[in-house]
């Protein structure tokens, strides 16, 4: 039964990190025009990122992260889009969709524009089902349902936290891949939405994501890429992995599948491999981290559970490179910084009311 | 880059339970033919199955089955088509593909027909993932791969032991929902495949399965159904839990999506009811039990794990019903039955994790 999906116009912000332009924003007209955008502008701060008319925006770049963060800034990567999670802290709305520059509205296998953010805010609004499989995918979505053998008491589902869209054409893959397969374009339309079952890790890509900015918001963080740090593209993948097992913890859900966007820009494999390098060979470990980390059942809100684990990564990942110790001071630093900005009365008092397993 | 999927005709059997006739077969000519087929025969044995002409099959009643398996035979289902685990037994071939016969052949979104099977066995022949999940699906297919955060050890997989097929128009529902949604149809062709992952159970259908008999054959026990017996239509759902588990525990995948069949024929969804009636309860207690299984590490063959496996279920289970007790019993025989028609000529090299 087909539904309106609200707009929800007024409870979530877009943000965005860009160095270049806003060019893209043109196409994504017809479905970003209500929303209010976040723009945060990486990289050299004199210079001035022209908005497309129209927009309701607020821009926040360098000087103004450092001047509203004061020394907490450093928490927030520099020269690297990991410091769009500066702009899902300052938001004061529900929800958050982010999206890079280089990504466009793709069409489905009929031809017609994908309006993207709808669907995330369809798979946002609808639970999610982590513990047990349905073979029929979504079983929320139209002309879906649980299947046969789906025990009838998970059948409400739980509340869904993030919303993890893919990409058509370039698909997000890491150095080597592109190294060696530079033509590969992703053309398979897959039209499905899945929950990505409880106890599972993922890559979450930062680059068309939705989430509950009040269930998860304080998980976002991108952790430290970029100027001065030993690695880069890594930032999504972090946030994505302790989001997924805070999650878990809490009993919340991650969707993933629909909806695309069209990726137009393949980023240059060489600086890529730099920027990966020593994240192939940690990622070995972190995780094994991940996929054991356990958090406390008295870790009952988002920010327990963060600050638990940046405990966890100072204990068990230092031994791995010195980074992780400066990673899991800049992960309280967030925290506290978050806390800061969304003081109880809006963010502590919306506390999860997830259950701790 | 395309290669040709193997036909594997010599190393794989089609396995069909039915009671009615096998006229399905004529449209599964083009793509079945090549293949040897196993027909169980459930219902009344004094019935001929006409199997049309050009088929290579053999064929078994209730009287062969009694026949062959003695005073075991008594676990495997009379007048349900649970019964189609006996083909599985009897086959001396690597892998099983397993179908419905109200399971026709599907088309494509582009119009073409669907060779399930060739998908069925391109999905065994290439390895799964169940330890991390790929936002892109099956890695192994043409035009994808692992996406950036996957780790880099994880990428050569694990053996595949189960490819479980999709289905359009009717959706396998069970009763409640065929009640209240009767119209409902599934139109939806999702063009993935992918790996269930570890950890995670999921309902498995026998309408359009296939599995290595090899890596995972004696797990796959359809249990006691039909008549007799206080519950139906768990029979797939019970071979899907008791076969994940073990899969996880012996480092193998199992995959779902593609292919899709056309299912014709929705079930009267009366007689569902009442078949599941007890499961509908049932099921509340059986999930918490296989989400809670663990193996012991000397666990290291199928078998051993199913004869483990078949002691928890009456040890815990037997107290929800008593028919948890016989079907505990009726395990063991099965493997028992099993390792007879199977001697032992290479036991599974699972890996114990």
């Amino acid at each position: 039964m087909a539904g309106v999906t609200p707009l929800l116009k007024d409870e979530l912000d877009i943000v965005i990190p860009t160095i270049r332009n806003l060019d893209f924003l043109e196409m994504w007209r017809p479905f970003f025009e209500p929303y209010h955008l976040i723009i945060v502008q990486d990289g050299d701060p004199s210079k001035v990122i022209k908005v497309p008319e129209g927009f309701d925006y607020e821009l926040y770049n360098r000087n103004d992260i450092n001047r509203i963060l004061g020394p907490k800034a450093s928490c927030i990567s520099f020269k690297d889009s990991a410091c769009r999670c500066f702009g899902y802290m300052v938001s004061k709305k529900k929800y958050i969709y982010t999206i890079d520059d280089d990504c466009f509205v793709a069409k489905d296998p009929t031809g017609k524009d994908i309006n993207a953010l709808e669907q995330h805010i369809k798979n946002l609004l609808s639970p999610s089902t982590p513990l047990f499989f349905n073979t029929l995918y979504d079983p929320y979505r139209e002309g879906a349902d649980f299947v046969r053998g789906y025990p009838f008491s998970l059948r409400e589902g739980v509340p869904t936290a993030v919303s993890h869209g893919l990409w058509l054409n370039i698909p997000d893959y890491d150095a080597p891949t592109q190294l060696v397969k530079p033509r590969e374009r992703n053309t398979r339309y897959v039209d499905a939405v899945m929950t990505i079952p409880k106890g599972t890790i993922f890559p979450m890509c930062g680059m068309n994501l939705g989430f509950n900015r009040d269930l998860i918001g304080p998980a976002m963080y991108f952790g430290l890429m970029g100027d001065g740090q030993p690695i880069g593209r890594y930032d999504d993948m972090w946030a994505g992995w302790c989001t997924k097992v805070i999650c878990d913890h809490l009993n919340l859900g991650v969707k993933t599948g629909l909806p695309y966007i069209w990726h137009s820009k393949a980023s240059n494999p060489f600086v890529n491999l730099k920027k990966e390098y020593k994240g192939i060979y940690w990622q070995e470990e972190i995780i094994p981290f991940f996929q054991a980390a356990t958090l406390p059942t008295e870790c009952t809100t988002v920010q327990q559970c963060y600050i638990e684990l940046a405990k966890q990564v100072k204990t068990k990942l230092s031994a791995v490179d010195p980074y992780f110790t400066k990673l899991a001071d800049a992960m309280v630093m967030w925290i506290e910084a978050w806390d800061e900005l969304n003081p109880s009365g809006d963010e502590s008092a919306k506390l999860v009311n997830g259950s701790a397993k």
